[in-house]
């Protein structure tokens, strides 16, 4: 669903109320970013982390430092735009206009992947780059899984993310659907060269061409994370907006073992706010939490901390007032719904920076691509303004 | 494994005409878009033995085809995990559709009054655009009148929609499913299911029609479709199987048997969590290959060649080339290997994403 672009903005003194009035005096402990790509543009960076803090989330509990004090700390090592603009209220296709730089519309419910090219599918197109390196954590549900890569007949699965929904996989019922059928065998090298070779061996007919997103060594690496992963604590998370943060957790440890060129994490738990106010800005706080594990992950390692850059924002906000079961929905057209807050800190980034002119969730994706120095040739945002130092 | 009299009554893979009997491609591209899996050994043996039109007499119309329907629609509206319907006026929906008590039409109707639709669309908004954009095909924000009044009625307002008065969240639903475009809709999908391809338009209306005159032909329709020469030139371009048949058929072709439903429910939801479901494949064959249930032969196959070739029969649904069966009989003779290989192998090739 699209909607009209609201005026006015979030005015800067209460901006600045929100977010602890002292950007640019703070340090988050080395979230710089990317890529080696753009040297100009973005010498220092490598690799970029691109968080849809999503489920719908506006800029008044975003930006308040007692909600979410580990994005007001990366919003004070960074840049902030208060004033970015989202195009569209529902869910998936608001979120999917983030990855692919395009308003996208689409159906509550549908289930169908865009014809966009995402910015993973730019990336890997344009660098190279194996599917190890291009990684998307999400939350789960079924619509989710369609964001790792488009139906575009010139990008599409051979260049898809490595996507990872963590509900999905990482739970105690699905572990003990495996336990039921006991233990895998110790690794043995004369069997995995037998399979190697058979495998191998296996000539597909013409008409069956595979176009996964990894190549058999990616595969394998895959495999191993999946296993690793699935006896890690990350299946054991419980309570209110557990699969956010397992979609933070399984990011922070990709991002520890792939050191990924480019790793989003995908939420939506913050939507629990239809029903309670309370709830929603307590899924807001552990969110905030789990980014906060992640970015001292990224400053703790030397490699990450100096060329590693980061985005967050939501896919649209909420309502301006509280519906009659005291929660909040998404349709008011008010400018909280309209107006989203867009923080990004990063090695070549400015820092402690409002930006106060209007830009859109939809910029992300080119601006991102800018630095990777590869085209979004369908992307309909502009690369930001005011970002690089 | 397949029974040698059925392995050497095999007929070679190519497109089927007329009424003679199955080939391996089509058996399994039935049971796959019928049943939503593979078929067993015992069923491969059924199918192969017999013309097409008694698979299709066994595969249209039973209970576990309406299951498999039935599973498909729930997941088509989303209704699954926490969102699956429990009440029996929606369990019993299968059995009743088997039996020809309930129509399809009727199926539908009592799934969106389920208290889990409600459950999962909560409030006038999310409810009725849903019904809308998921029975009709309609993008609400073209429509903003239609869908305000939608919402009052479900809000309890007498109001005229599509030219019927209503109040009330049911009256939305009955006066929706009444609209011509929900038949054709419904039809679409299944033809959708079976050919991975658009409807195409005559097509559509003369189901529509069809459906209208009778909703109890539903079954009788896509007997047709599946049997038609069109199904099987279909075959000819390879569909990926979803998440949903590869969960289903690694059960079915290693273990001989449907995964249960909370073994079908963790292991769906798992492959549906990865874009790329080939390295957890990789992790489910070896598990349920090492588990001991498997059923592999104990001991080197005592036709190696045979064998190899009943493999790739039954889980590529082709014959190996000369160069396939020369490096797999010669790898089966290596010290040290064995069956699981070989099978190990095949599911974990790409082709067997493909069907």
């Amino acid at each position: 669903m699209t909607v009209p672009l609201p005026s006015p903005r979030l005015p800067r003194r209460e901006f600045l109320r929100l977010t602890g009035a002292t950007i640019g005096a703070a340090a988050v402990a080395g979230t710089g970013v990317l890529s080696g790509a753009v040297p100009v543009a973005a010498p220092k960076t490598r690799r970029v982390v691109l968080v849809a803090f999503a489920g719908g989330v506006r800029s008044r509990e975003i930006l308040d430092p007692t909600i979410a004090p580990n994005l007001a700390r990366l919003a004070a090592a960074g840049v902030v735009y208060p004033e970015t603009v989202a195009r569209n209220v529902g869910h998936y296709g608001a979120a999917l206009s983030i990855y692919s730089g395009c308003v996208e519309v689409a159906g509550i419910r549908e289930n169908l992947r865009g014809t966009n090219p995402t910015i993973f599918e730019y990336v890997r197109r344009g660098t190279g780059i194996p599917a190890t390196q291009v990684w998307l954590s999400t939350t789960g549900g079924e619509q989710q899984v369609n964001y790792a890569f488009s139906d575009h007949p010139r990008y599409g699965s051979a260049f898809g993310a490595n996507l990872v929904s963590g509900e999905g996989i990482f739970n105690p019922e699905f572990r003990g659907v495996l336990e039921k059928f006991g233990r895998l065998p110790a690794p043995d090298e004369p069997r995995e060269d037998r399979l190697k070779r058979l495998r191998a061996a296996v000539e597909p007919p013409e008409r069956v061409r595979s176009v996964a997103p990894n190549d058999p060594e990616s595969a394998a690496a895959v495999a191993r994370y999946l296993l690793d992963e699935l006896s890690a604590g990350t299946s054991r998370l419980t309570g209110p907006g557990a699969a956010d943060a397992k979609a933070f957790r399984v990011g922070s440890n990709v991002l520890r073992i792939f050191k990924p060129r480019l790793l989003g994490v995908s939420l939506i738990q913050a939507d629990v706010a239809h029903s309670s106010y309370n709830d929603y800005v307590e899924v807001i706080r552990r969110n905030d939490a789990e980014l906060g594990r992640l970015i001292d992950g990224i400053a703790a390692d030397p490699e990450l901390r100096e060329t590693t850059a980061v985005f967050v924002l939501p896919e649209f906000g909420r309502d301006r007032d509280l519906n009659p079961r005291r929660g909040l929905d998404h349709g008011d057209a008010s400018e909280d719904l309209l107006r989203i807050a867009l923080v990004a800190s990063g090695p070549d980034f400015r820092k402690g920076k409002i930006v106060k002119d209007a830009v859109e969730s939809i910029d992300v994706c080119p601006t991102i691509a800018k630095i990777f120095g590869v085209p979004a040739e369908s992307a309909r945002g502009k690369v930001l303004k005011g970002l690089l130092a | 494994m397949l029974p040698p009299l059925l392995l050497a009554a095999l007929p070679l893979p190519g497109l089927p005409g007329g009424d003679g009997p199955a080939d391996a491609r089509l058996v399994r591209a039935l049971h796959l878009d019928l049943l939503g899996r593979t078929p067993t050994r015992g069923e491969w043996s059924e199918a192969l033995d017999a013309p097409r039109e008694r698979l299709l007499d066994r595969l249209v119309g039973g209970r576990s085809f309406w299951q498999a329907w039935f599973e498909d629609e729930l997941y088509y509206f989303l209704l699954i995990d926490g969102f699956r319907p429990t009440s029996p006026a929606v369990v019993e929906i299968p059995e009743l559709l088997a039996d020809g008590s309930l129509t399809v039409p009727e199926a539908i109707h009592r799934i969106l009054l389920s208290p889990n639709f409600s459950g999962r669309n909560p409030g006038a908004d999310t409810f009725v655009t849903v019904v809308l954009e998921q029975c009709l095909g309609m993008t609400v924000q073209d429509n903003p009148t239609l869908l305000a009044a939608g919402k009052r009625m479900y809000d309890g307002h007498a109001v005229t929609i599509f030219g019927q008065s209503g109040r009330g969240q049911a009256d939305v639903v009955k006066i929706v499913l009444e609209q011509p475009a929900f038949l054709r809709r419904l039809a679409e999908r299944q033809w959708t299911r079976l050919y991975g391809a658009l409807f195409p338009r005559e097509e559509a209306r003369r189901a529509e029609e069809r459906l209208a005159a009778d909703p109890r032909a539903f079954g009788e329709i896509v007997r047709e479709w599946a049997g038609s020469p069109a199904y099987a030139e279909r075959l000819g371009r390879p569909r990926a199987k979803s998440p949903l048949q590869l969960a289903r058929s690694l059960f079915v072709d290693l273990l001989d048997r449907p995964p249960t439903d909370e073994e079908f429910r963790w292991t769906r939801n798992a492959t549906r969590a990865l874009s790329d479901p080939e390295p957890l494949r990789a992790v489910l064959s070896r598990l349920l290959l090492s588990s001991g249930k498997a059923g592999l032969p104990k001991s080197a196959p005592e036709d190696p060649a045979s064998w190899v070739r009943e493999q790739f029969l039954r889980l590529l649904a082709r014959e190996p080339s000369a160069r396939e069966l020369r490096t797999f009989v010669g790898i089966l003779s290596e010290r040290g290997s064995g069956p699981s290989e070989v099978i190990e192998a095949l599911v974990t090739h790409p082709e067997y994403g493909y069907y």
